[in-house]
C-alpha cells in the first residue's frame, strides 16, 4: 500500500536568497526519485532542506516519517565516523530503533547486531569491519555509508550523489541492495545524482531543477 | 604579504616594544646583574648536589634498591602519583562538561555557563587551589590531587570543547537528520572523531602536572615540590638544582612516552613515529637525520 512519507507545501529553498521555489510536491513510499540539475542550483539544499538541517524560507515540509530513525540521509561527504571501525558506524545506523535512553555505550542488541551484519555483507564490505573507516578507499567508504543507512532502515533515504566514486561493478551491488530494501521496506529514496544516465537507470521518478523551480518529467 | 596585514603587524610590534621599555625602567641597574647571577651561579648553584640520590640516612632503607629511599624518588613518584591522578579525574569531569560547553552539541544556553565554569576554574592559578584545598586537607598529597584536578577540568575542558567544535559537519548533520539523541551523537559522532586531540590533550595534561608539582609542591601540597620548598628555605640551591634536572628528566621521559603512545593511535601516518634525537634537538637538525617516508597515500584515503 502506497503511504505519503512527505508533503512539500509551498516551499521554497535557499540560505539568503530562494534558490527554489513554489515547490508542491509528494514523496510516495516506493519511489526512487533523481534529482537532476547543473551545480549550484539547490539539489542539495532541497535535499538538507527535506532532511530538516536547512528551514524552508516559505512554505512547509510536513514529513510523515517518525522523526527518529525514519530518515536516512548519506551526505555528499558521507558523514562517516572516520576513527570508528566499518562496524561501528553501520552499527550506529541501527541505534536509531531504540530507544532514545538506550545508553550509547552498551553493545547493540542481538537483532541490531543481525541488521548491521546483513547490511555489510550484502554491500560486500563485511570482510572490512573491523577496519577504522579513514583508511578506506572513497568506493569503500561510500559502500560503508549506504550500509549504516540501510541497517537503520529508514523509511525515506537521502541520498547526495552517493554513487560518486564506485565502479560499474559496485553501483550495480549498491543500486540493486538499495533497491531490494526499499521494496521489502516499503520505503523511498531521493538521490541527488550528476550523472544523468546513470540516475535515470535507477529512478523510478525524476525531478529537474531549471531557473528556480522543480519540474517533473515523464518517464519514458 | 597583504599590506593591512604587515600594518598590524608593525604596529603590534611597535606597541610590544614601547610597552618593554615601559616597563623595564632603569637599564642602569643590569650593570652588575650579570656578575651576580654568574657568582651566585658558581658559589650556590654548581655543581648540583646529588646526594638527593642517595637513600635517606632515615627512616632506615630496607628496600632491595636503596634508590627508591632517595628523595629524589620519593618526591617524583609521588608527583607522578598525584599528576596521574588529577589528570584521571580531571578528564572523567572535562569530558561531559566538554560536551556540554560545544557549540556544535549543546544548544547555547547550556554551553555558555558551562564555558563560564570553565574559565572560573581556569582562572584561580594552581597555586591558589592548593592553599585552599590544603585548608580543607591540611598539607598533603591529598590537596595537591584535588588543587591539579581542578585546573585539569578548566583547561581540559576548553581544549577538548575547542576540539569537539572542530571536527567536520557532515557526521553531525547525519546524525541530526537519522533523529539520534545529543548523547548518542556525543558519544559515538563528537568523542571518536576528536579522538587524536582528545588524547594528546590528556597527555599534554599528564606531562604539565607532573611539571607543575614542583609548584604546588612549594605551598605544601606534596610530591618533589615540597622537598625543593625545604631546600629554598635551608638555602640547599645546589640541591634545588638536582631536583630540578630530575624533574627535567622526568618530563624528557613523558614526552618521550607521549609521542609514543600517539603514534601508536594515529596509525598509518597521522603522526609520524618519533626519533629519539626529536626529543632534544631542533626539529630542523632532526628532520635532516630522520628523513620522514613517503606517506602511502596511493591507497589511504582521509575520510570527508
Amino acid at each position: 500500500m502506497k503511504e505519503i512519507l512527505v508533503h512539500l507545501h509551498d516551499v521554497s529553498v535557499g540560505y539568503d536568497e530562494p534558490l527554489i521555489r513554489d515547490i508542491n510536491i509528494e514523496i510516495e513510499s516506493g519511489d526512487v526519485i533523481a534529482v537532476l540539475g547543473p551545480s549550484g542550483i539547490g539539489k542539495t539544499t532541497l535535499l538538507r532542506t527535506i532532511a530538516g538541517l536547512v528551514r524552508p524560507l516559505e512554505g512547509e515540509v510536513e514529513l510523515g516519517v517518525p522523526s527518529r530513525g525514519g530518515l536516512g540521509y548519506i551526505p555528499q561527504r558521507l558523514g562517516l565516523v572516520g576513527n570508528s571501525t566499518v562496524r561501528s558506524n553501520v552499527e550506529m545506523g541501527t541505534r536509531v530503533g531504540l530507544s532514545r535512553w538506550y545508553l550509547p555505550f552498551l553493545p547493540v542488541p542481538e537483532r541490531q547486531r543481525r541488521y548491521a551484519e546483513r547490511a555489510m555483507e550484502d554491500l560486500g564490505i563485511a570482510h572490512l569491519a573491523d577496519q577504522p573507516v579513514r583508511i578506506l578507499s572513497g568506493g569503500q567508504q561510500r559502500r560503508v555509508a549506504t550500509a549504516k543507512t540501510l541497517a537503520q532502515r529508514p523509511k525515506l533515504v537521502l541520498a547526495d550523489e552517493f554513487l560518486g566514486e564506485l565502479d560499474d561493478d559496485n553501483v550495480d551491488i549498491v543500486m540493486n541492495t538499495v533497491r531490494a530494501a526499499i521494496e521489502a521496506q516499503n520505503s523511498a529514496m531521493v538521490m541527488v545524482e550528476h550523472h544523468e544516465e546513470l540516475a535515470k537507470l535507477v529512478a523510478n521518478r525524476v525531478w529537474r531543477i531549471t531557473e528556480g523551480r522543480l519540474v517533473e518529467e515523464v518517464m519514458e | 604579504m597583504n599590506k593591512r596585514l604587515a600594518a598590524w603587524g608593525v604596529i603590534l610590534l611597535g606597541l610590544a616594544a614601547y610597552f618593554f621599555v615601559d616597563m623595564a625602567g632603569d637599564w642602569g641597574r643590569l650593570s652588575g646583574g650579570w656578575g651576580n647571577l654568574r657568582r651566585f651561579f658558581a658559589e650556590s648553584l654548581w655543581p648540583p648536589n646529588w646526594s638527593v640520590l642517595e637513600a635517606q640516612s632515615y627512616p632506615v632503607c630496607d628496600a632491595t634498591f636503596e634508590f627508591t629511599c632517595s628523595v629524589a624518588w620519593i618526591g617524583m613518584w609521588e608527583t607522578i602519583k598525584i599528576a596521574f591522578v588529577a589528570t584521571v579525574i580531571g578528564f572523567l569531569v572535562a569530558l561531559p562538561l566538554s560536551v556540554l560547553a560545544a557549540s556544535n552539541l549543546s544548544p547555547i544556553e547550556i554551553a555558555l555557563p558551562v564555558r563560564i565554569l570553565l574559565a572560573g576554574m581556569r582562572s584561580l592559578p594552581s597555586i591558589i587551589w592548593a592553599v585552599l584545598f590544603m585548608i580543607i586537607f591540611d598539607i598533603g598529597a591529598l590537596a595537591g590531587i584535588f588543587a591539579m584536578s581542578f585546573y585539569t577540568v578548566g583547561y581540559l575542558g576548553k581544549l577538548q570543547f575547542e576540539s569537539m567544535e572542530g571536527i567536520k559537519n557532515a557526521p553531525l548533520e547525519a546524525a541530526k537528520a537519522m533523529g539520534m539523541s545529543r548523547s548518542e551523537t556525543a558519544w559515538l559522532v563528537a568523542i571518536p572523531e576528536s579522538a587524536n586531540n582528545l588524547l594528546s590533550h590528556v597527555l599534554f595534561m599528564f606531562e604539565y602536572n607532573v611539571r607543575h608539582g614542583t609548584v604546588i609542591g612549594l605551598v605544601g601540597a606534596g610530591g618533589i615540590g615540597l622537598y625543593i620548598n625545604t631546600y629554598l628555605k635551608l638555602a640547599q640551591y645546589d640541591k634545588v638544582v638536582a631536583l630540578l634536572l630530575v624533574v627535567f628528566v622526568v618530563v624528557v621521559l613523558i614526552d618521550a612516552v607521549s609521542m609514543v603512545v600517539r603514534s601508536a593511535v594515529t596509525e598509518e601516518g597521522d603522526v609520524e613515529r618519533p626519533s629519539w634525537s626529536s626529543l632534544f634537538l631542533p626539529a630542523s637538525i632532526s628532520s635532516a637525520m630522520h628523513p620522514t617516508p613517503m606517506r602511502k597515500d596511493a591507497d589511504v584515503h582521509e575520510s570527508e
